[in-house]
């Protein structure tokens, strides 16, 4: 036997393929895998929000223990009174528990259904509507909200988010500060159907409480004429936000099919 | 958002610096290989050539430590999730492989041949599943002989 020195021509032992191809197949792969799963536990949630009890509800809350941080309350008499409108209109909506109404100063017109049975209203909202009617339907369509608890299928939804968060960054700080930066209430948006369903709650309980559901429009009538004063380039800001002719015509139309009058307001 | 960050800057520099580490070791390896190619490695147990006698032998053995980059640890652990070859790996071990037997034949450049070659791996991983360290050990050892000098009352006797 006689040893031949020679080196092999080919290295069949490496793979030549693109590692930055396979790198984003595979990730690809698994971010559809996460978003399945996110879709398919936000059904669950939707499920699961109706066979919770207020008691539970308050218990997963306190358990929580989320800091919201919405702003400071300044306005301790014009906070009464809104407390007073929403305390009001709450047996209309049959709610199982009370609701806890925030005045806190902002420009953003705007008011939240916050887990845990609070309101949050921001000061830029009174300036906007000038009749008790047209702001007793929006203080309305945030019960209907925590009604329909759209505010726990919010927060199911970004607990579900924050599990799926910490499993792939692997969290380092506490569970809570991940699912408070998840859900952002500010900019968090209910999708369409849930807000004509809170559209709807709220036309009922104004009907329920004035006899009528006039004003309920004047919020986005008044946010509508704002709207058409601005240059354009503020309009194509504004343009991303729902169409609110849109939902005036839906409220028309609701109002309509329920057979609610709608009387003229005066300021 | 920081950690997602940070991860992609890992991954573009396990990438790029990888790349090239990797590109040089192979430039290494296939020069050394074509200065070593003479002298054989093999697991026979026996010396090829029988007709000459053994002044010697020693045991001679290399050994090299080598990590993956964080790039392609990444893909290996994407792997993990669908199965499948792990080619981002086979680099890795094939540098070592071959470096390992590299520097075990340095160790005797003047030996005549290394029999009863083996090579033994054993990864190293330190640290829980988020940081852990990813490389092999290969150790590479063999017996090297060496030739008694052809001297003229041995070839003509």
């Amino acid at each position: 036997m006689k040893y031949q020195p020679s080196l092999p021509e080919h290295n069949d032992n490496v793979s030549h393929q693109q590692p930055v191809r396979e790198f984003f197949m595979l990730m690809a792969g698994v971010l559809a895998f996460v978003l399945i799963g996110y879709w398919a536990l936000g059904l669950v949630v939707d499920v699961a929000v109706d066979y919770l009890s207020p008691e539970q509800e308050a218990q997963l809350h306190n358990t929580l223990d989320i800091d919201w941080d919405m702003g400071e309350e300044t306005k301790p008499d014009e906070q009464a009174k809104l407390q007073s409108l929403v305390d009001s209109i709450t047996p209309c909506l049959a709610l199982p528990y009370p609701i806890t109404v925030s005045l806190v100063q902002s420009d953003a017109v705007n008011a939240i259904a916050v887990p845990g049975g609070k309101m949050v209203v921001f000061s830029g909202l009174l300036d906007s509507v000038s009749s008790t009617n047209g702001l007793m339907f929006v203080l309305a369509h945030e019960l209907g909200h925590f009604k329909n608890r759209d505010h726990l299928r919010l927060m199911g939804r970004g607990i579900v988010l924050s599990i799926l968060a910490m499993l792939a960054l692997g969290g380092d700080s506490g569970f809570s500060d991940i699912l408070a930066s998840t859900i952002n209430l500010r900019t968090a948006k209910y999708s369409q159907t849930r807000e004509s369903q809170a559209d709807r709650t709220a036309l009922q309980a104004l009907q329920c409480h004035f006899g009528h559901v006039g004003g309920a429009t004047e919020l986005f009538e008044s946010l509508k004429s704002r709207e058409e004063g601005l240059s354009f380039e503020m309009l194509h800001y504004f343009s991303s936000h729902p169409e609110l002719q849109q939902r005036i015509d839906n409220l028309h139309q609701l109002a309509k099919e329920l057979g609610f009058s709608q009387q003229k307001i005066q300021d | 958002m920081d950690s997602l960050i940070i991860f992609l800057v890992l991954l573009s520099l396990g990438y790029v610096f990888g790349k090239l580490a990797e590109g040089r070791h192979y430039r290494s390896i296939h020069a050394r290989e074509e200065m070593l190619v003479r002298l054989p490695a093999t697991s026979c147990k026996k010396p090829m050539e029988h007709s000459i006698p053994i002044s010697h032998a020693e045991l001679v053995h290399g050994h090299v430590v080598i990590s993956v980059d964080y790039f392609k640890q990444m893909l290996a652990g994407l792997r993990n999730i669908f199965g499948g070859t792990i080619q981002s790996y086979e680099t890795l071990l094939d540098r070592a492989r071959r470096e390992a037997i590299l520097r075990m034949k340095e160790r005797c450049p003047t030996a005549n041949q290394i029999l009863n070659l083996r090579i033994e791996t054993s990864s190293i991983s330190k640290g829980g599943s988020g940081d852990r360290i990813g490389a092999v050990e290969v150790l590479a050892y063999g017996t090297a002989i060496y030739f008694q000098q052809a001297s003229p009352s041995l070839s003509h006797p």
